[in-house]
């Protein structure tokens, strides 16, 4: 575990120095700020927007990052040759595969903790503070997150970045639209095609369950009973998803 | 005593469906405590092959490896073994002495002691005036040397080094040909694959010639000398390999 977190700092610091996710950072913030552009809104409205805004923002470039490191945290290193140094120490593959994860998280934290600061700010600015629910809004949004992540960062255990992206891409767009596969599910009659929904509503990670701005955004709140389960959901998901990704970088040929 | 025994290597590489390349073939020999042994062989012959196989880098497709009386995925006995790969590529982002300290501590080195040992290692492979400089700024023969740092790091029993001179002026080769000899003496047990055969002439005690993935040849470089009837290495070199290559027309 000790070498694995070596792996994730390391993977950090390169990527802190590499400068390239401050981009994304950068029109994220663009992005949130723009939405306490609409003035002609009242306040309340104006409120509304901004959080709005703001929450999907974070989400979605909280994605783009996501895929982007751990897209590419595993082919860099196989691509730079640093992987035979790595993998002549005294470290497991696996090792190797956590370390990763970590880094993945770690860059992940940072990048989410800066844009919802800067969320937060405006809030205070605008001089209506957080409440709970704005954070529960956020902590579920970061827990998808970590499992866009780790997701992405498992295919790259076994398949081509060019494919890695797209069908990570396309599990983001399906994952948010898992409740309308299962809504199929129930209405269709065809005994098989009821149960390939089903089968996909359950393979496919539930991105949406983490989604709670849209209540919360109109003032309804969300129970932690609900935080606690999606959370717990998310957990279960991204053991699943690591077991799968410590058992295809074994085998692995480099 | 053998601190690397390696029995009837074979490396096939699965390129698409049907196709197969051969990497190593049926390959078997020992490397004994103290000694330097070089890996000899055109380009292609698997000397990388076999040095990835035996850091358990490559997975092999049949034989046994054993390094220090461990097989080669054995995490305790990696501790014992440096390796420097072929064209070295580190960290872009990272400088001479954070790479080091990054490796150290995989090996569980305390900080007080990897501290010490890179200072002298950056000194020993003359890196020392540039230690605020990224790796990515590295011409490639300074690549080669903080990779024999970096490959010193856990102060080893066993190193093992691709073409460890390539990419180096003659001075830094030379400098490279008075270290190992030196690390020798300090005891310490050397694997290396080289092209340069006089170098390989001056400081191996063993060698073995590697052609097509096939051994041709292995032992003390004057008693393969005499078998072959040959004139020096490099007549040896050309020898073994023309005659492999004559039996492979025959067949
Ligand atoms: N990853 C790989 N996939 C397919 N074939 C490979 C792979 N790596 C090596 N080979 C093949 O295996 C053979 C041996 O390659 P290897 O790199 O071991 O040679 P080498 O002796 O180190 O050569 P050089 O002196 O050029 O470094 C070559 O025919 C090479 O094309
Ligand atoms: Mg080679």
């Amino acid at each position: 575990m000790k070498k694995a977190w070596l792996i994730g700092l390391n993977t950090f610091k390169e990527s802190l120095r590499k400068k390239t996710l401050y981009i994304l950072l950068v029109v994220a913030f663009v992005v949130i700020g723009a939405s306490k552009a609409f003035s002609f809104l009242t306040a309340e409205e104006e409120l509304k927007m901004i959080k709005d805004v703001s929450f999907s923002g974070i989400e979605f470039f909280g994605a783009l990052i996501a895929i982007f490191i751990s897209l590419t945290a595993i082919s860099n290193e196989i691509e730079k040759r640093t992987i035979y140094t790595l993998f002549s120490k005294p470290i497991t593959r696996q090792n190797f595969f956590i370390g990763k994860l970590f880094g993945t998280i770690l860059i992940l934290l940072l990048n989410f903790i800066l844009m919802s600061l800067f969320f937060i700010g405006l809030l205070i600015f605008k001089k209506s503070p957080p409440d709970i629910q704005v954070f529960k809004t956020l902590l579920l949004i970061f827990i998808e997150l970590i499992l866009i992540g780790s997701i992405t960062l498992t295919v790259a255990t076994f398949a081509s970045d060019a494919f890695n992206v797209i069908f990570s891409f396309f599990l983001y767009i399906v994952g948010h639209l898992t409740s309308y596969g299962n809504q199929l599910a129930d209405r269709t009659e065809n005994l098989i095609l009821k149960g390939l929904w089903k089968v996909l509503y359950t393979v496919v990670p539930n991105y949406e369950n983490f989604n709670i701005r849209d209540k919360v955004v109109v003032g309804i709140d969300v129970s932690w009973q609900y935080v606690f389960k999606t959370g717990i959901y998310g957990i279960l998901y991204l053991a699943v998803i690591l077991l799968i990704g410590s058992y295809f970088i074994q085998k692995r040929e480099i | 005593m053998s601190v690397i025994e390696i029995k009837e290597l074979t490396k096939y590489y699965y390129i698409g469906r049907n196709k197969v390349v051969i990497g190593l073939e049926n390959v078997s020999f020992n490397v004994e405590e103290g000694e330097i042994y070089g890996i000899l062989g055109p380009n292609g012959s698997g000397k990388t092959t076999c040095l990835k196989l035996l850091l358990g880098i490559l997975y092999p497709t049949s034989g046994e490896i054993s390094i220090l009386g461990k097989n080669q995925f054995d995490i305790e006995m990696k501790k014992n073994v440096g390796f420097l790969p072929e064209n070295p590529y580190y960290y872009d982002y990272l400088t001479g002495p954070e790479l080091l300290k990054f490796y150290g501590k995989l090996f569980e080195i305390p900080d007080k002691i990897i501290n010490k040992r890179i200072e002298k290692l950056l000194f020993l492979v003359k890196l020392h005036e540039v230690k605020k400089l990224a790796l990515k700024h590295y011409s490639k023969g300074m690549l080669e040397r903080i990779g024999l740092a970096a490959s010193l790091i856990n102060d080893p029993k066993i190193l093992i080094l691709d073409e460890p001179t390539t990419g180096l002026d003659p001075i830094g080769c030379i400098e490279t040909r008075d270290l190992l000899i030196q690390l020798k003496k300090e005891g310490k047990t050397i694997l290396l694959s080289s092209h340069f055969l006089s170098e390989v002439e001056r400081v191996c005690d063993r060698i073995t010639i590697f052609h097509r993935g096939y051994l041709l040849a292995t032992g003390k470089l004057d008693e393969l000398i005499q078998k072959y009837k040959a004139e020096g290495l490099e007549d040896l070199f050309v020898k073994t390999i023309q005659e492999f290559d004559q039996k492979g027309e025959k067949k």
